[in-house]
């Protein structure tokens, strides 16, 4: 598991992006951790209640695990810089063909379409 | 494993589940782009919520997830959600440096 600075993990998210186009899954986990191990979480709660808690981001494309730790401030200027990455390789879904009354009806987000 | 069919139901569960539990609730996105399938789970390794998709409109929606849980597992899960841009209650912005890009 690599820890990367938030910029670095970027870079490597958007390779792990391409390289898996024809094959593969990229996983992208989201989770609030302290980045503590658990006696010392233990000892900050019992001293005082200062755990400074961070955003971890894992992602793996089941070969590599990367990750990166985001605090308060630096998230918002990540989750940009992600929401950019994610739409520009997100491209295979597919588009939205039918008005959205259909979709409502029976949960139709799995497609009875299938292949079309 | 339970999927789930309605957006907004998932949305609401996964931050109730959040909200419930902030230390072992995670938040998992797959994507495989050779079928063009998303999948995208909420789990505090008790209750699981998944919501899978192939729909371009999704991904916007994931989007706005994304930030929501951004901004809970970041700042925490007492944040009040205002739904994407804007997400900084009066409190918390007392204590941030400026950070009025957005604005």
């Amino acid at each position: 598991m690599v820890l990367l600075q938030p910029d670095p993990f970027l870079n490597e998210l958007t390779n792990m992006y391409e390289q898996t186009k024809e094959k593969g899954s990229v996983w992208v986990t989201l989770k609030r951790s302290s980045m503590k191990c658990k006696a010392k979480r233990k000892k900050l709660e019992n001293s005082g209640e200062i755990i400074d808690y961070r955003c971890l981001v894992r992602a793996t494309n089941s070969k590599r695990t990367i990750s990166t730790a985001l605090s308060a401030k630096d998230y918002l200027r990540f989750q940009a810089s992600y929401a950019t990455i994610l739409k520009a390789h997100m491209n295979a879904l597919k588009k939205r063909e039918r008005k959205d009354k259909k979709k409502n009806t029976e949960g139709d987000k799995k497609q009875a379409d299938l292949k079309k | 494993m339970v999927y789930i069919d309605s957006w907004d139901d998932f949305v609401e569960r996964s931050i109730q589940v959040f909200r419930a539990d902030p230390h072992a609730a995670r938040y998992v996105m797959k994507y495989r782009h050779c079928d063009g399938k998303l999948v995208l789970k909420v789990t505090d390794n008790r209750v699981c919520l998944k919501f899978k998709t192939d729909q371009a409109q999704d991904a916007k929606k994931m989007e706005k997830l994304n930030n929501i849980f951004f901004a809970l597992m970041a700042r925490g899960p007492d944040v009040d959600i205002s739904e994407v841009t804007g997400k900084e209650p009066l409190e918390q912005q007392a204590s941030k440096k400026g950070r009025g890009r957005r604005q």
